[in-house]
This record gives structure tokens, sequence and C-alpha cells, in this order.
């Protein structure tokens, strides 16, 4: 059981990171569609710098940057230039996709992807907690990185509701106008947003490969930034929320893997639909009440 | 408000803006092939040769297109009527499996017939899925591009567990379906390695462009995309529209999965079309939603892709290198063409 709920607890972990950065470009209005390529980003950045540096830390930096520079390329082509927010998060994860595989590719020279092997950061218990008997091992052994999800959660809570500039980017998701009035500019927030979520996303990708798989392979976060679109929707855009919703996906998958190795006959392509599934019966029970920033995707115009 | 200036292009300078766009984003490829140590122009000149070499290549070059040209221009009525379906890559792999589907139940009927009703069986599979998105985006107001980007996950897993069901060849070790009946198969162009995917996508462009310019469903979409204000002042019908342009996407996706597993593959294959929705929306942008625009379009992009696989092996450019400048070509061809709204 404590096996289960660890799995869930790691498989949940990137998902969270990259929900929290789409939360922030969200509620500022800005659709996070390109999630998939900040964490893919991020993935790639991470390995490379820890692997070029030797210092995890190094890697963790690369893929805050990497994840911001797809959240720069998001800003100013759907928020700048008003693209389409969706088909503009299209365009940038097939850019992340083959940029990511093309430079792992020429890093070595030679056209073949260069090999890298990475230790998987290690779990840090954390004194004094880690020793509580079945908590101990399930909340307070973890590696550097699921920690930082946690505070994320709790640091984004904050912002968003209890400061000055959580406030402006929340109305900035509701009624730009409004901000415009109130003498900010909407359109640097909503910048700032994207660029910033990008980054927490990036962050989620490095812990798929400094802290689970050790290497970076082309198209590895293989669907997750989009899970954790579906996550961040089906908590409703709040940190928490979504955060639960990623715990709750990060369980099907792990049932499945338990599935799998006792051979029991439940078809594991159903149980992975479930996510998605989820988060379009969330999104139909919401209808027109629903929690979406009241102006997410709409173009900054301005006023005649 | 704000910086953002609202500039406003003639439509003329359209097709210029976005052949600057696409001039770019060879500029930036080139700039990421001397980064990996080789000569831009000799990457280039290997792609053009691997492309367009020989009629072999061609034909492989036009197999390529055909999917993106098919779902594309689909993509394209959508995206003109202001309904942003990015679900082709769900609904081309549904179309697949219903081909598929058809095809083996039709295995004793002559070539002709068998090969009709295996497409038109894609074709409604594609409309059907397309038909649940557009039934959930308007039944319960979801906004159509979560519902049909979801909605592609949940049908690339429906077409695996078809595939590991009564779909799939029993021992194959990987999910596939077994062979299709021989009847099926579409014929090899002589003289070219193609199969007439490519002229039923070039009659679909054309079909669409009639739809689109000649038809009052067409000038209604056509309105519908520039202001939803004036159409539902006009008394147009928002709901038949998005209906309309919906199912119309989905059964052209549904018959470019269709033309894909009974052309080239000649079974369905787990992840067949992976990534053509995706395509579809990049050819359709650089099109710049015209239906007849977006046949070179998909044209360029299946070239550049099986280009690419010469150039890899000849120069040793990662081929994906194409991947990035289809990202970058759909990047600078939105802000090139966001003036138009």
């Amino acid at each position: 059981m404590i096996e289960f709920l660890a799995a869930t607890i790691r498989i949940a972990t990137p998902l969270a990171l990259a929900a929290l950065g789409g939360i922030l470009s969200e509620r500022a209005g800005v659709f996070a569609v390109g999630l998939e390529g900040m964490m893919l980003a991020g993935a790639f950045a991470a390995t490379v710098g820890a692997w070029a540096s030797g210092e995890p830390a190094i890697g963790m930096l690369l893929a805050l940057i990497g994840g911001a520079a797809i959240g720069l390329a998001v800003a100013i082509v759907a928020v700048r230039f008003r693209a389409d927010n969706m088909v503009t998060g299209l365009a940038v994860n097939i850019l992340s996709l083959g940029l990511t595989s093309y430079l792992m590719r020429i890093i070595a020279g030679g056209g073949r992807p260069v090999n890298i092997h990475l230790t998987p950061l290690a779990a840090l218990p954390i004194p004094g907690l880690a020793d509580i008997p079945v908590l101990g091992r399930l909340l307070f052994t973890h590696p550097p990185l699921t920690y930082v999800t946690a505070l994320g959660c709790v640091a984004l809570t904050l912002f968003l509701g209890r400061t000055q500039a959580g406030l402006t980017l929340r109305a900035t998701g509701e009624n730009p106008e409004a901000v415009f009035a109130s003498g900010a500019n909407p359109l640097i927030v909503r910048m700032l947003a994207v660029v910033s979520g990008g980054a927490i996303a990036g962050l989620g990708g490095a812990v798929l490969t400094l802290q689970q798989v050790g290497t970076f392979t082309d198209g590895m976060t293989s669907g997750r930034g989009y899970l954790a679109l579906a996550a961040l929707i089906v908590g409703r855009w709040t940190p928490w929320g979504a955060a639960a919703a990623c715990l709750v996906f990060g369980a099907a998958e792990a049932f499945e893997l338990r599935l799998q190795s006792f051979g029991v006959p439940v078809s594991s392509y159903i149980i992975q639909m479930v996510p998605y599934l989820i988060a379009l019966a969330v999104l139909a029970g919401l209808g027109q009440s629903s929690k979406l920033p009241a102006s997410i995707g709409q173009p900054l115009q301005r006023e005649h | 408000m704000l910086q953002a200036r609202r500039v406003r292009l003639k439509p003329s300078g359209l097709a210029g803006r976005i052949l600057l766009a696409l001039l770019l984003s060879v500029i930036c490829a080139a700039a990421l092939i001397a980064l990996s140590g080789h000569d831009p122009l000799a990457a280039f000149a290997a792609i053009a040769r691997g492309a367009a070499g020989s009629e072999h290549q061609i034909g492989a070059s036009l197999n390529r297109s055909t999917p993106y040209l098919v779902a594309g221009v689909g993509v394209a009525l959508c995206f003109r009527g202001g309904v942003i379906n990015i679900g082709a890559e769900g609904q081309i792999a549904v179309g697949g499996a219903g081909a598929a589907a058809t095809a083996l139940a039709f295995s004793a009927a002559p070539a002709p017939i068998a090969i009709v009703a295996a497409l038109l069986g894609g074709a409604l599979a594609g409309a059907a899925w397309a038909g649940v998105a557009t039934a959930i985006h308007l039944g319960r107001r979801v906004h159509e591009v979560l519902a049909t980007l979801l909605l592609n996950f949940v049908a690339l897993l429906l077409v695996q567990q078809l595939l590991a069901g009564p779909l799939g060849q029993f021992g194959a070790g990987f999910l596939q379906s077994p062979l299709m009946p021989r009847s099926t198969w579409l014929p090899r162009l002589p003289g070219f390695d193609a199969h007439p995917g490519f002229l039923i996508a070039v009659v679909a462009a054309a079909a669409c462009s009639f739809v689109l310019w000649r038809t009052p469903f067409g000038f209604a979409l056509r309105v519908a995309g520039s202001s939803r204000l004036a159409a539902a002042y006009a008394g147009f019908s928002l709901a038949r529209l998005t209906w309309g342009a919906m199912l119309a996407a989905g059964a052209l996706a549904g018959l470019a999965g269709g033309i894909e597993v009974l052309g080239v593959h000649r079974r369905l294959i787990e992840g067949f079309s992976l990534g053509f929705g995706f395509k579809a929306v990049t050819v359709a942008l650089l099109g710049a939603m015209e239906p007849l625009a977006v046949v070179p379009a998909a044209l360029f992009v299946g070239l550049l892709e099986s280009g690419s696989l010469a150039m890899q092996r000849q120069i040793g450019v990662p081929s994906a290198l194409v991947t990035v400048i289809e990202g970058l070509t759909m990047l600078f061809v939105l802000v090139a063409t966001v003036a138009r709204k």
C-alpha cells in the first residue's frame, strides 16, 4: 500500500509542478496549451546542464530558463501579437519537440543523441519528521523537487490570494480593462505570468529527468503537459485543487502499473483514459458557470 | 489600449507575409545546421534531392503530404468559421480504425466497392468522433479546443484498445491489425510509387474551396469567422455552422486516416498517425486557411519531411530539424497573419 501511495506521489510530482505553472498563465488569461513544450524544454535543459556541469542545481536553473524561453515565445506570439493562444501553444510544443531532439543530437556531434546517464537525485529524509512510522516514509522522505512542488502549492496559493501582485494577475485574467484603468499594464502582466509559468513548468520537466529517469529521450514528456493542463482544469484553477487532481491521475497510473504486474484483465488503455474523461466531465459539469478566468484566450484590444 | 498597435494590412499582402515567415524559419534552420557544423546549403540540397530526386521519391513525398492535406483543409474550414478544431489528431486515428474495420468486413466485395466502402467507413468514424466533441462543446459549453484536445488522447487510447481486442492480430507481438484484404488496397499510380490519395486530397481541397466561396453555407461560415455578432445578427445559426464545419472536418480527417491505412500500411498499426493532426493545423495555418492554398503548404511539409531523411543519411544533420522548421513556421505565420482578425 505504501508502495502504491509512494508511486502515486512520484507520478504526480512533475504533473503538479507543471500545473502550477499553467495556473499562473491561465489565471492571467492565457491558455496553457504550451505546458508540454515547456516541460520538455525543461527536461532537456536540466539533463544537459546537470551532465555538463556535474551539478544538479545547474540543471535545475537551466530547466527554469528553458521553460521560460518557451514561455517567452508564447508571450510574444500569443500576448504581444495576439495570435490564438491554443494554436500558439500547439506550435511551441512542436518547436520544443524538434529543438530538443535536434540539439540532443548535435551536442556531441556525429548526429547521434548523446548518451547521458545521471544518478537520480536521492531522497532527502527530513530530520525528525521522517522517523514518524508510516507518514514519515510517505510524506517526509522524498527527493528535493517533490518538496519544492509542495512548497510551490503553498507559495502560489499565498501569492494569488494574499498579495497585490497576485490580485493584479487574477484581475488581468478576469477583466483586463479594469487592470488598465487601475494603472497597471495587463500586457506586461500576462507576458510575465506566461514566462514565469513556463519556468515553473520547465522545472516540472526537470523532475522527470533529474529525479526519476536520469536521462533525456525524444519527446519524453509524452503528453504529461496536456495531463497537467487537464489537472488544472479539474482542480478549477487553484493550486491545491490541481495538486489533488494530479494525485488522482497519479493514482490511476500507479493502479494501472499494479494491475499489469498482477495480470488482472482490466485494460490498461481504459484506465489511461480516466484522467481525460474526468477532465471532460468536470468541464461539462462546470458549464457556463465555469470558474474559467473570464477573459481567458481573448486578445488585449486597444480601446476606441 | 496598450502598446499593441492595431496594424491594418491589405489581404493582398498576405501571401507575401506568409512567404516571409517561411523564409525566416528557413534562415533559423540554416543557423541551426551551421551550429551542428554542417553546410546549410549542402543540407538543403540534400533535402531537395531526397524529396524530389527520383520518381520513387516524388511518390513518397506525395504520400507523405496526403493525410496532412486532407485533414488540413478540414481544419482550415473550421478555423475560417472561428471554430478552433485541434481534434484532427484523434479524428484521423479513429478514421483509420473505422476504415480498417470496414475493410475487414468487406473482404469479399470486389475492389472498387470495397475501397469506397472502407474510405466511407473511415470518414464516418472521423465525423462521429468530431460529433462527440461538437456535442460536448455546444451541449455543455465546453471550449472547443479543450473538448477536441482531450478527446484526442481518448481517441488514441481507444484505437489501442481496439487493436488489443477486436481489431488486433493475435500473437503479432505489438499492436496491429491483420493485413487488410487485397481488394481494399489503394492501387499504385503507374510510374510513381504513390497511391491515388493525393488526387483525392486535391479534389477535397477544391470541394472545400467551392463550399467556402460559392455556397450559402460557406458565406455564413466566413461571416461567423469574422464576427460572431454579425453572423447572429444576420440570422445564421452558429450551432448549425459549427456542426457543419466540425462534421466536415471530422469526415475529412477520418478519410485521411483511411487513406493512410489502405494506401501506405495496408493494416492498422498503433500510432500510425502520430502527429498528423497537428501537422494538419500547421499546413492549414501555412495555407492561410484557404483550402486551395493548403495544397502547396501540405506539399511543402511533405517534401520537407521525406527529404529530411535523406539529409540525415547523407550529411548527418538530424532530421528532427524538420520538426523545428514546422514549429517555427507556425509561430512566424501566426504573427504574420494575426492582423487578419
